[in-house]
């Protein structure tokens, strides 16, 4: 899986693509670990990209998210699509990562 | 089962892709199954096929099977694969918010309308049903 990276106004934004799956999901959650560890923990996962994704997946963003929290940042989620949301609704997971339209909007207030 | 797809190779990560294209070409010979089933289907079977990939004893090296039916009622799939029997539980609770492990299965349950598991001989059977939504008649 590529994982795009860019960093604005202190905010890193990572943009998985594709399917978002157990092969994939340590991938990611090395990335936010080192996003975290590079002094970025304020962290936005854009999932525009994702066609799908499965409990692995979900795992590395809760992982990410515990991560970011520690050092007192926070991870956001943007751009799911349709399976993204659905998923995260079922596992209800969509209370602790509220999915944001897009980007702009998940940076919101940061 | 003789199913209208089949698939069979060995339980590892990589072959999760060749699961989904199985699925996508469903979709494309099947424009009459709603992409939300076959979106919450695909979503059940890849669990299960993770749980095997996950738990298959002995590891990289367990033979499986797939079959997918489509009937017009509904979406089958039997995974059979030659590991170890499966000594874990089929239906638990979806565990806590700050989990990060664990949805799997309970995923796989919430989305079908069948999840079952048998030990036959030598292969664990993991059968997998999800009802059809109905379609919606023209000029309703």
């Amino acid at each position: 899986m590529d994982i795009e990276q860019s960093v604005d106004g202190g905010v890193a934004v990572l943009s998985p693509s594709g399917r978002l799956n157990m092969v994939a999901a340590p991938q990611l959650k090395k990335t936010v670990d080192a996003s975290v560890a590079d002094g970025l923990a304020r962290i936005v996962v854009d999932l525009s990209g994702v066609e799908f994704i499965d409990s692995s997946g979900l795992g590395a963003l809760i992982g990410g998210l515990k991560t970011a929290r520690q050092a007192s940042g926070d991870l956001r989620i943007a751009g799911a699509g349709e399976q993204v949301r659905t998923v995260l609704g079922l596992t209800n997971l969509d209370r602790i990562l509220k999915p944001y339209a897009d980007v702009t909007e998940a940076r919101h207030g940061w | 089962m003789a199913g209208d797809y089949e698939l069979d190779g060995f339980a590892v990560p990589q072959e999760l892709d060749k699961l989904h294209a199985l699925l996508a070409r469903i979709g494309e010979e099947h424009p009459d199954v709603s992409a939300s089933d076959l979106m919450m289907f695909e979503t059940a079977v890849t669990e299960v096929a993770n749980n095997v990939i996950e738990h298959g004893v002995p590891s990289g090296r367990v033979h499986w099977t797939f079959a997918l039916e489509v009937r017009p009622e509904e979406l089958r799939a039997v995974l059979r694969d030659e590991g170890e029997a499966f000594t874990g539980e089929i239906r638990t609770d979806m565990p806590d918010e700050l989990s990060e492990s664990g949805r799997g299965l309970p995923l796989a349950d919430l989305v079908l309308d069948e999840l079952a598991y048998q030990r036959d001989g030598s292969h664990n059977v993991w059968r997998m049903v999800r009802r059809r939504t109905p379609a919606v008649a023209e000029g309703e």
